[in-house]
């Protein structure tokens, strides 16, 4: 059969990266060119498939970062450096970049909601000129379980990083850090201009809800915030049915939606 | 006043507590009656009787008060009620206008089956008509019921042969799609004999009872009705010395066995019943031969199914009326 | 062309036939029913014109010939993935108007939704050609007309019986045959254009997503998913991968039926769980077989045949439920126009929505 979309390909795994007890990041060999906010298919044989957001890529490598949930990802976290897996992708629509240009961005990104955004957090980082400004707001359950630690204080060298965690424990949090939801640190968030404003928001549903409220409440319009909605996806070919809401199927028109479309999806 | 009481009982009519007054028995196998029969039954209460019908455990009806006297002309009326519903099945009743031929064997009762409930596995009235043909008109004192699935609502495990539908369910896993369904259901109201695997059902034969559940909850059609079969169970009963459940004697036994075994027993009986009493109920007399003289004597040219199993012993649960335990000091409530 | 055909000559004409197509048919399965001795009408292969059921509604529909329950997608080995092998004959299938158009929506939804189309689907499509089964009136619950699938003439050609023959109307390339083993005579095919429950349908359903009409779903349906597998129009499912007991190493991977409205259908991994409420599964589905899929294809998805009614073993009927939603709007239009005390002009239902 020419032309099978269900058919996956083989890649190797690169390394394979501790993040938290529950997480892990691995650079994959294979050429995908993604757009920041797409996902790919991830099979084991015999195990089966998931959805997973790029979190990162280069021209000959993509980045995965995976957390243990379920059967299929607790089967991956037993992979290890050249070991191989399966992918198809990348699957659907990523976050128009374009639209930041000479904005004040804004990101905020709850738990593994931060994956998404990475390649996008990378983007800027490596032409910071094209921003008015960013600002990274990161939220986690504990100082445990803060991903993307390096990269987070790099970020910090030349934007506004801020972490907050739901609580504390003896393991630091990186500076600023904060303790509370991220939704409380967007009242005082410097924001000149709300026109010239963009967000994104990736998160757990209540998190986003919440979050983007606030951010409605500092000035932006509903179509100036970007959310990545997670929902199961299942074939990423619009065809299964398990992801859509509405007239609308999450892994062909998203997942990564523009506020004023994703608060209209009654699931 | 003379009257041949055993003559009378055979006839199918009461002694009562009244010496002028009798009770008619009508019989109604598998309890089905044509509703055309309700003018009868009323006529001969009203006119006959005290104006009442008592509907009987054994779903048949009995019409008290009529005088001893009119047990003829009584007879001459409900033998159309004989004809249609012994005579036509193919009951041999010698003289239908004379009224029951035997009251031993007592009427076979049955649920009301797969013309009406929906799980039902068996036509339990058709199987009721043919073992009355099997075994009336007879004198030995047998119950017989007859039960369209495992929830035995007819109560056959309170008879000394009942019968309850099983059928084969038949599985195909092309049309299954996984919802596990049948899978559950089966946990919660039956015997817990399906397993997920691989994301197809395993049924483990052994613990199957036959139920059809998975057939009525299946959405795709994935479980189907394979071929009818029947478990039987035997020697339950009540009474004054030792009421208890029947015990299982076989399961996956065809149609035709079943038949045969319910014949069978009337030979057994005749072999082994104590003549020096009144009657004996057979189930004393299966506890005086043992079960084993029971099974090999019942299953005497009996070609079972390859599927069909029988029991390697009989164990029935029960009591006996133990006053003693009542008496006692122990329980204080 | 209209021709005259004997149920000997059609046999033959399906014997000619059979080399070159698998045929399928609604048939009679003895025994096959849910229930004790019945029977169940469903789709088979056949080989005579006797074994086609014309007087009843078949329970599952012919979407299962070109959309298996199950189908492998590939086997794998540890390294290598295998296709399954098809069969290269073409596929002829007997089937209804509704169920025609049914197959036009599953074309949209397998092929055209997401920019590639589903190569399974795709292959066994290229290859299948129909039979009109004419429908001279309807069965319980059917309401085509009222979805505007009662008439689709994109067959090989139209069948009906008639006295122990077929009257026929032949297109394409079986003209041949026809002319060789049936007689000439003109013939139309009929149609269903009237239903004895019409079903009218909401402008827009979307408003009464929060409405507590809803909840008399929540309790009346048991999630059994029958409505969603003998749909025509359901194409939802789930993928699969099993392995093979003795050689974990060695497996398939598998696409299966799925329905919305079973348990599990929009279960996330690690446990949240979308739609738990069965009212809620529900309105997913019908607002998807009325409104939804139409605001993407133009086309509404449900097309009448009325099988979620009959199957339904707590006798919930879509199509009652369509035209309550219709009433409802009725309501709220004339409630709103009363309140606005304009009952002239036209006043549009403020959607709902969080």
């Amino acid at each position: 059969m020419s032309n099978n979309p269900y058919l996956p390909f083989r890649a190797p795994i690169l390394s394979k990266t501790r993040q938290t007890a529950v997480d892990w990041t691995y650079h994959i060999g294979c050429s995908l060119n993604p757009v920041p906010g797409q996902f790919v298919e991830v099979s084991l044989p015999g195990v089966g498939e998931c959805p997973i957001s790029i979190s990162d890529f280069t021209p000959d490598s993509v980045e995965l970062t995976i957390r243990r949930v379920g059967k299929v990802t607790e089967n991956l976290s037993r992979l290890e450096e050249a070991d191989y897996l399966y992918l198809r992708g990348p699957y659907g629509q990523g976050f128009p970049l374009e639209q930041f240009a000479g904005r004040h961005l804004i990101i905020a990104a709850g738990g593994t909601g931060l994956a998404p955004v990475k390649s996008v957090i990378r983007h800027f980082a490596e032409r910071p000129e094209t921003l008015a400004g960013l600002t990274i707001l990161a939220g986690f359950k504990s100082p445990e379980d803060i991903l993307f630690r390096p990269e987070l204080e790099s970020w910090s060298r030349s934007f506004d990083v801020q972490v907050t965690v739901d609580q504390v424990c003896d393991v630091p949090v990186p500076s600023p850090g904060h303790v509370g939801l991220i939704t409380a640190l967007i009242p005082d968030l410097a924001i000149p201009s709300p026109t010239n404003t963009r967000a994104i928001v990736v998160g757990p549903p209540a998190m986003m809800k919440f979050t983007c409220a606030e951010l409605l409440r500092r000035g932006l319009k509903e179509d100036q915030i970007w959310v990545s909605l997670e929902r199961r996806m299942s074939c990423g070919l619009g065809k299964c049915g398990h992801c859509r809401v509405g007239s609308t199927h999450v892994c062909l028109d998203g997942p990564v939606f523009n506020y004023a479309k994703a608060r209209k999806l009654v699931d | 006043m003379s009257l041949n009481t055993k003559k009378l009982a055979k006839n199918a009519w009461r002694v009562t507590k009244d010496r002028h007054l009798t009770c008619l028995r009508i019989r109604v196998p598998g309890g089905h009656l044509p509703a055309k029969f309700f003018p009868i039954l009323q006529e001969i209460a009203d006119r006959f009787g005290d104006g009442s019908v008592h509907l009987t455990t054994r779903q048949g009806f009995e019409i008290p008060g009529i005088a001893l006297a009119a047990t003829a002309e009584v007879n001459t009326l409900i033998a159309p009620l004989i004809r249609e519903l012994e005579v036509d099945q193919g009951v041999q009743v010698p003289a239908p206008e004379e009224g029951y031929p035997a009251a031993g064997t007592r009427n076979v009762v049955a649920c009301i089956g797969n013309r009406v409930c929906p799980q039902a596995v068996f036509d339990t009235t058709s199987l009721a008509y043919d073992i009355e043909k099997t075994i009336y008109p007879n004198n030995p004192h047998v119950k017989i019921a007859v039960t369209g699935c495992p929830n035995d609502c007819v109560k056959v495990h309170l008879h000394d042969i009942g019968i309850i539908g099983q059928v084969e369910p038949i599985y195909d896993p092309s049309r299954c799609i996984g919802c596990q369904a049948c899978v559950k259901n089966c946990r919660q109201v039956s015997t817990g004999a399906l397993r997920f695997h691989n994301f197809k059902v395993q049924r483990d034969a052994e613990r199957c009872l036959g139920c059809g559940e998975c057939v009525l909850k299946c959405p795709t059609g994935a479980w189907s009705r394979g071929g009818q079969y029947f478990r039987v169970v035997i020697m339950g009963r009540t009474g004054k010395k030792n009421p208890r459940l029947a015990a299982p004697f076989l399961e996956w036994a065809d149609r035709e066995t079943v038949l045969r075994i319910c014949r069978n027993l009337y030979d057994y009986i005749d072999r082994h019943i104590d003549r020096t009493l009144a009657k004996e109920h057979v189930g004393y007399i299966v506890d005086r031969t043992g079960y084993p003289t029971f099974r090999d004597e019942v299953l005497r040219d009996v070609v079972l199914s390859p599927r069909a199993k029988v029991a390697g012993f009989f164990r029935p649960s029960g009591y006996l009326y133990d006053k003693s335990a009542l008496a006692g000091q122990e329980s204080h409530i | 062309m209209g021709s005259l055909i004997e149920a000997a000559a059609l046999d033959e004409l399906l014997r000619l036939l059979k080399p070159k197509y698998r045929i399928y048919a609604p048939v009679r399965l003895p025994g096959k029913g849910r229930f004790s001795d019945t029977d169940l009408i469903g789709y088979a292969e056949i080989n005579r014109s006797r074994d086609i059921v014309f007087n009843e509604r078949s329970y599952f529909s012919p979407k299962e010939i070109l959309f298996p329950v199950n189908q492998t997608l590939f086997y794998f080995t540890e390294s290598q993935w295998r296709e399954p092998e098809t069969d290269d004959r073409e596929i002829l299938v007997f089937l209804r108007s509704c169920d025609l158009e049914a197959v036009k929506r599953l074309d949209q939804a397998l092929l055209h939704n997401g920019p590639y189309p589903d190569s399974y689907y795709q292959e066994a499509r290229a290859k299948v050609k129909f039979v009109l089964m004419e429908c001279q009136e309807e069965f319980e619950g059917c309401f085509c007309a009222s979805m505007g699938t009662n008439e689709s003439r994109d067959y090989a050609f139209s069948i009906r019986p008639e006295n122990g023959a077929y009257l026929c109307d032949v297109r394409e390339d079986l003209e041949e045959l026809f002319g060789r083993l049936g007689k000439p005579r003109e013939h139309e095919p009929a149609f269903v254009r009237e239903h004895k429950n019409p079903v009218r349908l909401p402008d827009n359903p979307e408003a009464f997503s929060e409405h507590p009409f809803w909840r008399e779903y929540s309790e009346r349906c048991i999630a059994c998913g029958r409505c969603n597998v003998v749909c025509p129009t359901c194409s939802c499912f789930s993928l699969q991968d099993i392995f093979y007991d003795d050689n974990p190493k060695v497996g398939e991977r598998r696409r299966v039926w799925a329905g919305c409205q079973i348990d599990g259908f929009a279960d996330l991994a690690g446990g949240h769980s979308y739609r738990r409420d069965k009212g809620e599964r529900m309105r997913y589905k019908v607002l998807h077989k009325i409104y939804h899929f139409k605001e993407h294809f133009g086309v509404n998805l449900c097309v009448g045949c009325g099988r979620c009614d009959y199957a339904c073993p707590e006798y919930i009927s879509f199509s009652r439920c369509v035209n309550k939603l219709a009433e409802l709007e009725d309501s709220t239009k004339a409630e709103a126009n009363r309140k606005l005390g304009d009952t002239s002009a036209a006043v549009e239902v403020k959607k709902d929505v969080k």
